[in-house]
This record gives structure tokens, C-alpha cells and sequence, in this order.
């Protein structure tokens, strides 16, 4: 079976470290998604489990053997490339053929898989056609059907959707959620989209400059971040983040930024005062318009989404403060206008200055 | 003047300058083709006769099959055997040509995905092309004499395979960069073999760069000059060389015959240069030029 | 979980046993490769550049009997050489020449890529017809300038009647014009060099800075000389060097056509030394001209390089983002 363990795994291209002492376990049939932003080593790791680079120290063992030493082709792994990576000189079927011919497998039974794996994902009608006929959409589906086509233990799916547009993306996500159910195999998905890696991951590694920053299923990552990185790494539109200070009173604690103050919940009596970043998510900061809440703060920009209306308030930094309201009732809320805000008390994350998260937020 | 005004004016003067330059390059080629078709009074006469009257294939026939057409034997070379020199010129530049893709192409698939060579090497072996071959023609040829090579199609071969390959390799690279790494990745994880990637893969996707660079540097061994003078004397002449036996010779002028024989050396090249037009720039470019 | 940042130095571990044999077997497939090319360089070049050193050493011409006993003259011969005021001469001449039709060469190819970059009816009408110079044998040239430069042949007849006054230079007999008319077959033959080039320069530059710097007010003639110029440097280097090289060596025209004459007058280093070599079969003075011409071209040679590098290396760093990360060897 294919548990893929990652024991200090480190790359380094001369003296870039790009991966620094991995180390994780990937369980059979997971669904892993490695998320960070552009060079944050993430592909590079994708690249030494295929086998395509080679980790400067450390072992990549899948299902409890070490494959350091075996060449890509006798890992056991199917892949698909971020550019697709179709042979463009030969037809649809010539392409989703070609693994199984390196199988050697009879020609008979040939046909009938590639027709099996071209139904399953949709490209029967495609079959015929060069690579260049085909949609963004349809190659990628079909860059999925050749790796799917010789059954591997593993799919490494390296940003595969990002050359895509929203919508087909997200018609390309649902299908890779469906296949990942069908086949009960392991995926491991490397992208730079959050929401990508929300949807799709039953486990987000997150990571940053060659490490893993925190390790967690979607709602854990969302709602229990470690630290800055992550809060403001996950959710669209991303956590108001809000740098202040902290202030120890005899009776309360409290935040003070430069436009607002807030009492703190109890949990956080014990913060060190001093230099503090507060945030809070959009959907947990409360619109009213009586004039009664926790703060009050001029409009920068309203947004009216259909669903929602997202307001920008001006908390006095660069950053906008952002609340989400639901449906099209505050719409008509003028520019300048001074609005009362309630926050979640539940919901306030502190970082202290280095960015890790104080206090434990249950 | 107004934007519209001032576009199709710079667009008329963009066509009277291309137009004049055209007739700048054509007309001496015009004047060669036109010579070859005219009979011996016309070639030099005063004044110049510019449309062939009446146009005779006279040359052609003399110079190419030996045929004896004119009375006075004054004008006719019967002696030389361009058929032979058109042999010779073929098989050496094709094997030459041939010889320096085959090693150009694998030299540069290694250069591209194993760095076989480093980008200093790469441009050392420019040397081999841009140091210029009189320097080295007069012990060349001694060293060939004293080794059996003087005045054989052997010789000549390898001296043009030595430098034509700088060409081959730089333009086979430019090619074989082109073909997405990733792609033989995908190959290589399902599972095939590294040979079977570069004959199923990486060979088919450039093939037609195979084909530029063949006909690229069949142009540059097909016109050389120099070498095929010195290095051949008797057995083995080459087309330009064979031309140039008109030259001097105490016929005196005869334009027409070389005309006629210029034509038949231009026009393989001619063709072969303009089925690669689009990847001329690459031959030259080494990696200068970004798409 | 994070780990603590591990410097460089600590990580570099022992590679691992594929990556041996992977580099084993890279090394192998280089050396079968160019093992034979080095082996036919040495087979080919290396007597030859022996062979030259030792004429260039010793006193020999064909009828001096076997050239192995010729008389060792140390450096007289190049001493003979550098004194040789035709060799100056002909030193000057090829630099001009190759200067002089480098830079004719250049413009003509910039200036008619220029007007062509950008796609327009009968775009590959024009490109066909100006690359057909480039694709006609050099001797063919000669012969063919020969057959129209005489003194009342079609060139100047032609312009005798569009300018209405009588034209007649002796393009090929007036010494002081000989040279220039030589110079001027190059730039005919080899401007679609510099043209080809220059076109697939401008059209590999991206239309996005042209368009914004258009946007941002600039004129055509601001865009030229802050947007496309500089992108365009590296391969104007490379028209220049490479035309100036191959100048520089240009033997068939200059030969067929006109032997060095009139007197003298165009008497390039190559020519000047096929005349020492094989007309006048001073084989040791030839081998000593060549040796110096050598030691000058590699000179040039190893600055053009440079040159090109430096130009490559800035095109790598614009184009950071294309350019492959250190090649991993799969």
C-alpha cells in the first residue's frame, strides 16, 4: 500500500535551501494538498517524491520502502504536470496509450481501458483529435485520464488547474474531489490557491520558505491558524488584520489601534502587553447601523457581491477593515459614512510580534 | 495632418523604400538568369541588352551537356564535366551536413539536459567556425598530402563536417530547448526508457528543426570556396570551383557559359534557403534571439 | 515541526547512490561523444598548427628541395613579415573592409527590419526577395557584379539614363574605387544576414513595453531609443560581431572577381596571403603571416566571445522568469 513518508527530507540548489528538513506521512487514499506561496518549496518536494530531483539528505519512503535510488518510472506514481504536458505530436488516444504500451500491455486490452478511462472523465468525443484541437479544459482532463489509464498508487498533481479559468476550475476541482471518492487512491495536490486547497484537501500542508508552517484539515487551518502567515493565507476575503498594541488594565484587557479600541475576552488576560497584531475574519465582524457596537469606523468601499455586500472601512492603515454582509441591505451605505462594528469576542486571534498566535482561542 | 493621414503616408513610404531595395537585390540576380538565356553577341555588348532576344538555351546546353552548338568552338568548354563537380558538390555536402547533424543533434541533446558542455565550451567551439580557414588551408593541405587526403572527397568532407558543426550545434540546441522538459518527464514517469523518450518523444517534436538545420548548413558547404580550392585540384572539384574555371581561361569572356552554370549552382541553394526562411535567424542566432 | 534554518554547508550530504550512477552514466555518454570529436580535432588540427609553427620557423618554398631539412630562421620570417609594408596595408584594408561593410551591412538590415517587424500586405513577398542575396553562392556573386560592373555595362547604363547624366565609374579597374565596390557586393550579399537577424530580434521583443510606452505619450522616436534599442542590444552584438568576423575572412569575392587588383588595391589579408602562399610560393612567409593573422583573429575572436556572453547573461536575467533553473540531470 502507498504511505508515503517524508523523513527530513532537504533540497538545496546550491546554496538556495529549497526544502529544509521535511518531514510528514501521507496516509493511503489521503487527499494532501501542499499550499504556500511561489517559492516556498512545494513543487520541489512534488518533484523528489516523483523522482525528477534528488533530496539533497534525507528518505522518501513509500509504502515502507525507500525509493531514493529508484528512478521515477519504478515508483509506482502517476503525475500530471502544471503545463499539462501532452505529447503534442501524437492524438488523444496515442497519448493516454502510451503508458500502458511501456506496460506492455496487449492492444486488445489496451482499447478497452483507454475507453473506460476516457468515459470516466468525459473525453470520449476527443479521442480522435490532436492535443492542439482540444480546450484548456479538455487537455487537462486529459493529462488526468493518462495518468489515470495505468492505475498508480499515487496521483501527483503539480498546480494542475492553474492555467485554467475560474469557472472550469472549479469544474476541474469537483471532477478531481469525484475521482479522489471513485478511486480511493492517495492525491497529493501542490497549489498556490487557498481556496483550492480548502476544498479539495481532507490535509493542508501549509508551507513557507522551504517548511511546513502547520499541518491540519481545512477547518483546523482556518480556524486555528499558528500563526500570521496562515490567518492571513486562508479565507477570501482574508482576515482583517489590525496592528496595535496590548494593554493590561486592573479590570480588562484591551486592544488599541490607532482608530479603534476593543475589550479582549477573558482567555487573553494573560498576554503580554506590548506590540500585538489583532485579527479577526470578515464574517465574524457584525454591521449594525443603530450606531451601538464595539467600534466606529468610516466606510472606504462598499462591495455589493449579489449575495453579499463586502464593506471596507478605513481602521487608519493601508489595509482596509472588512465585514461581510449578507444580501444587498447595506448596499446603499455612502462612502464616509460612520458605521458601528460589534466583533465576534469568540472569534479575535492575537499574534504577538513575531507572528505566532497568543493564546488559545477555545 | 491627421493620424490617418499620416499612417498611410508612412505606409507609402515604407513600400517605395522596400520596393527600391527589392530591385537593389533582385536585379543582379535578374541580370545572371537573363545572361544565361542570351546568345553569345549579348552578353557584352553596347548597349547592354537587358531582355534575352531571342532567349536561347544555348549555354545551358553547352555548358551542361557538352553540346557543340556554335561554329566558331571559340565559346564552347566541352572539357569540363559540371555533372561530375554537381556529384562531387552533392555527396560532400551531404555527408558533411548529415555527419554534423547526426553528432550536432546529440551533442546538443546533451548540452540541453545534461550540460555535457558549459556555455564557455559552447561558445569556445564557435573558434572552429569564425577563425578563418586561410589561416590554416596551406599546411592543411601539405598535412592532407602527405596522408592521402589531398584531392579526395574524404578530406574535404571532414574539414567541412569540423566546420559546420559549431552551427549544428547551437541551432539543435535552439530547437531541443524548445521541447518542454516536462513532456519527457511525463514520458519518463509512464514508464518508458530514456531512449525510447528521445526516439518517440523528443525526435519526432524536432523534426522539422532537424530538416532547418540540414538544409542551413547544406547552404554553407554547398557555396564554400576556399577549402574546395586548395584541398581539391584534379579528381574531385567542387560546383564553385568548377565555376570558377571559367575565369581567366583564355576564351575570354564568356558570360553566358557561367551565367548558365551560376544559375544551376543557385538555384539548390535557393530552393533550400527559402523552405527554411522562417528558421534562417536561428542558425545564427545562438540563443540571442527570445520567443 | 518548523525547523530552525539549516545553513547550506550542513545539508550537503553524500549524494545518493542513483545520482552516482546517474552522473556515472552521464559522464560516459559525454565522453562517448566527445572522446571521437576530440580525437578527430587532434587527428585534423593539431599537425596542422604543428605544420604552421614549423614553417613559420623555418626557411622553405617548394623548390627547396624536401621541407623537412629546410633551414631553421628562427623569427625572421615573422620579423620579415612585420615589416612588410604590403602586409600593413593589407592589415588596414581588411579592417576597413570589414568595418566598412559590417556597418553598411547593419544599417540596411536594421532599417529594412524595421519597416517590416510589424505584418502588412505583401510582408512575405519582401522577405523572400531580400533574403534571395543571402542565398546566392559568393562566387556567383563575383561573377555575376562582373558581368554588370564593366565600364559600360548595365549598372552604369542604368544610371546613366535615370539620372540623365552620363555615369561611368570603372567600379572594378579604378584602384581607389575597387575596394569600395568590393565592399559594396558584401553588403549586398550579406545585408539579409544582418536583416534576418534584425527582424527576428524586433519581433521576439514583447508589444506590451511598445504599447505602454505609446499609452504613457511617448513618440515612435523615444520608443525606439528607450524601449526597443535596449532590448535589442544583444543581438545587434551578435549582427555586428558575426558580420564583422565573416568580413573579415571573405575570400571567394574578393579573389574571383579581382585577384587583389587593380595593383594592389584590394589586397585583403586573405588575399594577401593565398598570393604569398600559392602564386608566389613563399610557403614559410605565408605560414608566418597566417600565424600572426591567427594570434589577431583569436583575439578578436575570444573579445567577440566575451562580448556575446556578457550580452547573453543580461538576455538570461531579463528573462530570468524563462530560463530554466540550473538543469536537473533526470
Amino acid at each position: 500500500m502507498a504511505r508515503i513518508e517524508l523523513c527530513n527530507l532537504t533540497k538545496s540548489f546550491g546554496a538556495v535551501v529549497a526544502v529544509k528538513t521535511l518531514n510528514i506521512t501521507i496516509e493511503d487514499g489521503e487527499f494532501v494538498v501542499f499550499v504556500g506561496p511561489s517559492g516556498c518549496g512545494k513543487t520541489t518536494t512534488l518533484r523528489m517524491i516523483a523522482g525528477f530531483e534528488d533530496p539533497t539528505s534525507g528518505e522518501i519512503r513509500i509504502g515502507d520502502r525507500v525509493v531514493n535510488d529508484l528512478e521515477p518510472r519504478d515508483r509506482g506514481l502517476g503525475m500530471v504536470f502544471q503545463t499539462h504536458a501532452l505529447f503534442p505530436h501524437k492524438t488523444i488516444r496515442q497519448n493516454i496509450e502510451f503508458g500502458l504500451r511501456m506496460k506492455k500491455v496487449p492492444p486488445a486490452e489496451r482499447a478497452q481501458r483507454v475507453r473506460e478511462v476516457a468515459e470516466m472523465v468525459h473525453i470520449s468525443h476527443l479521442l480522435d483529435k490532436m492535443p492542439a484541437q482540444c480546450s484548456g479544459g479538455e487537455t487537462q482532463r486529459v493529462a488526468l485520464a493518462r495518468t489515470l489509464v495505468t492505475n498508480p498508487s499515487t496521483f501527483l498533481l503539480d498546480e494542475p488547474l492553474s492555467s485554467l479559468d475560474a469557472k472550469l476550475r472549479r469544474e476541474l476541482r469537483a471532477e478531481c474531489d469525484r475521482l479522489h471518492e471513485a478511486l480511493k487512491r492517495t492525491f497529493i495536490y501542490v497549489t498556490h490557491d487557498q481556496e483550492e486547497a480548502m476544498t479539495l484537501a481532507d490535509r493542508i500542508v501549509v508551507m513557507r520558505a522551504g517548511e511546513i508552517v502547520q499541518t491540519g484539515s481545512p477547518m483546523e487551518i482556518y480556524s486555528n491558524p499558528v500563526n500570521y502567515f496562515v490567518a492571513d493565507f486562508f479565507g477570501s476575503p482574508s482576515m482583517n488584520l489590525v496592528a496595535g498594541e496590548v494593554l493590561q488594565e486592573s479590570s480588562a484587557s484591551r486592544f488599541r489601534s490607532a482608530r479603534f479600541e476593543v475589550a479582549l475576552p477573558k482567555h487573553f488576560r494573560t498576554a503580554k502587553p506590548g506590540a500585538t497584531t489583532l485579527g479577526i475574519r470578515p464574517e465574524h465582524v457584525a454591521v449594525t447601523r443603530d450606531g451601538k457596537g464595539d467600534v466606529e469606523l468610516p466606510v472606504r468601499l462598499v462591495e455589493p457581491l449579489g449575495k453579499d455586500t463586502l464593506l471596507y472601512f478605513d481602521s487608519g492603515t493601508e489595509r482596509a477593515f472588512v465585514a461581510v454582509t449578507e444580501g444587498l441591505d447595506m448596499a446603499d451605505i455612502k462612502v464616509g459614512e460612520r458605521i458601528a462594528l460589534s466583533l465576534d469576542q469568540r472569534r479575535i486571534y492575537l499574534f504577538d510580534d513575531k507572528g505566532q498566535r497568543i493564546g488559545n482561542a477555545k | 495632418m491627421r493620424k490617418s493621414q499620416r499612417r498611410r503616408l508612412s505606409a507609402v513610404l515604407r513600400y517605395v523604400v522596400l520596393s527600391l531595395w527589392t530591385l537593389v537585390a533582385f536585379f543582379p540576380i535578374y541580370w545572371m538568369v537573363s545572361t544565361s538565356f542570351k546568345p553569345d553577341t549579348q552578353w557584352f555588348s553596347w548597349p547592354p541588352v537587358y531582355f534575352p532576344d531571342p532567349p536561347t538555351l544555348s549555354n545551358y546546353l553547352n555548358v551542361w551537356f557538352g553540346a557543340e552548338e556554335y561554329t566558331t568552338t571559340q565559346y564552347s568548354i566541352s572539357s569540363q564535366k559540371p555533372f561530375i563537380s554537381l556529384g562531387n558538390s552533392t555527396v560532400i555536402a551531404s555527408i558533411s551536413t548529415f555527419l554534423a547533424v547526426l553528432f550536432g543533434s546529440v551533442i546538443a541533446y546533451g548540452v540541453s539536459r545534461y550540460r555535457i558542455l558549459s556555455e564557455v565550451r559552447m561558445f569556445q567551439l564557435l573558434m572552429l567556425r569564425m577563425i578563418p580557414p586561410i589561416v590554416v588551408v596551406a599546411p592543411l593541405s601539405l598535412y592532407y598530402s602527405a596522408i592521402g587526403l589531398l584531392d579526395t572527397m574524404t578530406g574535404l568532407i571532414m574539414i567541412y563536417f569540423i566546420t559546420s558543426l559549431p552551427y549544428a550545434v547551437w541551432m539543435m540546441k535552439s530547437f531541443i530547448d524548445e521541447v518542454p522538459r516536462e513532456i519527457e518527464q511525463a514520458a519518463e514517469i509512464l514508464g518508458a526508457s530514456r531512449w525510447r523518450t528521445v526516439f518517440e518523444i523528443v525526435l519526432p517534436l524536432v523534426r522539422s528543426g532537424l530538416v532547418a538545420t540540414f538544409l542551413f548548413i547544406l547552404i554553407l558547404t554547398w557555396s564554400e570556396y576556399l577549402l574546395a580550392l586548395i584541398i581539391t585540384k584534379t579528381q574531385v572539384s567542387t560546383l564553385p570551383i568548377e565555376l570558377s574555371k571559367y575565369q581567366g581561361s583564355t576564351e575570354g569572356r564568356v558570360y553566358g557559359r557561367q551565367a548558365a552554370l551560376a544559375v544551376g549552382i543557385t538555384i539548390p541553394l535557393m530552393i533550400a534557403g527559402l523552405i527554411i526562411r522562417k528558421h534562417l535567424a536561428r542558425g545564427f542566432s545562438f540563443g540571442m534571439v527570445r520567443r | 515541526m518548523s525547523v530552525a534554518a539549516v545553513p547550506a554547508a550542513q545539508v550537503q550530504a553524500l549524494p545518493s547512490t542513483r545520482e552516482l550512477s546517474r552522473r556515472r552514466a552521464i559522464t560516459r555518454f559525454r565522453w562517448s561523444i566527445l572522446g571521437p570529436l576530440i580525437a578527430l580535432l587532434v587527428f585534423v588540427l593539431m599537425p596542422v598548427l604543428f605544420l604552421q609553427l614549423y614553417f613559420s620557423l623555418h626557411q622553405w618554398t617548394v623548390y627547396l628541395g624536401t621541407w623537412w631539412d629546410a633551414e631553421y630562421v628562427g623569427l625572421e620570417l615573422f620579423q620579415e613579415v612585420l615589416t612588410d609594408p604590403r602586409f600593413g596595408w593589407a592589415v588596414v584594408r581588411s579592417l576597413s573592409f570589414a568595418t566598412g561593410s559590417t556597418i553598411g551591412c547593419f544599417l540596411i538590415g536594421f532599417a529594412l527590419a524595421y519597416l517590416m517587424y510589424k505584418p502588412f500586405r505583401g510582408q512575405a513577398f519582401y522577405y523572400i526577395i531580400f533574403i534571395l542575396p543571402m542565398l546566392t553562392v559568393p562566387v556567383v556573386v563575383a561573377y555575376t557584379a562582373e558581368m554588370m560592373l564593366y565600364q559600360s555595362g548595365p549598372l552604369n547604363d542604368l544610371i546613366t539614363r535615370i539620372i540623365g547624366i552620363e555615369f561611368k565609374p570603372a567600379w572594378l579597374t579604378n584602384p581607389h574605387i575597387a575596394l569600395p565596390t568590393v565592399m559594396l557586393l558584401e553588403i549586398w550579399n550579406w545585408a539579409p544576414f544582418s536583416f534576418i537577424i534584425m527582424l527576428a530580434g524586433l519581433t521576439a521583443i514583447p508589444k506590451e513595453p511598445i504599447e505602454a510606452a505609446e499609452i504613457l505619450g511617448a513618440s515612435k522616436w523615444r520608443i525606439f531609443w528607450e524601449v526597443q534599442l535596449p532590448l535589442l542590444r544583444p543581438v545587434i552584438f551578435l549582427a555586428l560581431v558575426l558580420r564583422f568576423l565573416e568580413a573579415m575572412a571573405e575570400f571567394p569575392k574578393t579573389w574571383a572577381l579581382l585577384q587583389g587588383g587593380p595593383g594592389t588595391a584590394t589586397e585583403t589579408l586573405p588575399v594577401y596571403i593565398f598570393l604569398t602562399t600559392w602564386q608566389y610560393f613563399q610557403i614559410s612567409k605565408g605560414a608566418a603571416m597566417s600565424y600572426i593573422v591567427m594570434l589577431l583573429m583569436v583575439v578578436i575572436v575570444l573579445f567577440a566571445i566575451r562580448l556575446l556572453r556578457r550580452e547573453k547573461r543580461s538576455l538570461d536575467t531579463m528573462y530570468a522568469k524563462a530560463a530554466a533553473r540550473p538543469q536537473e540531470l533526470a
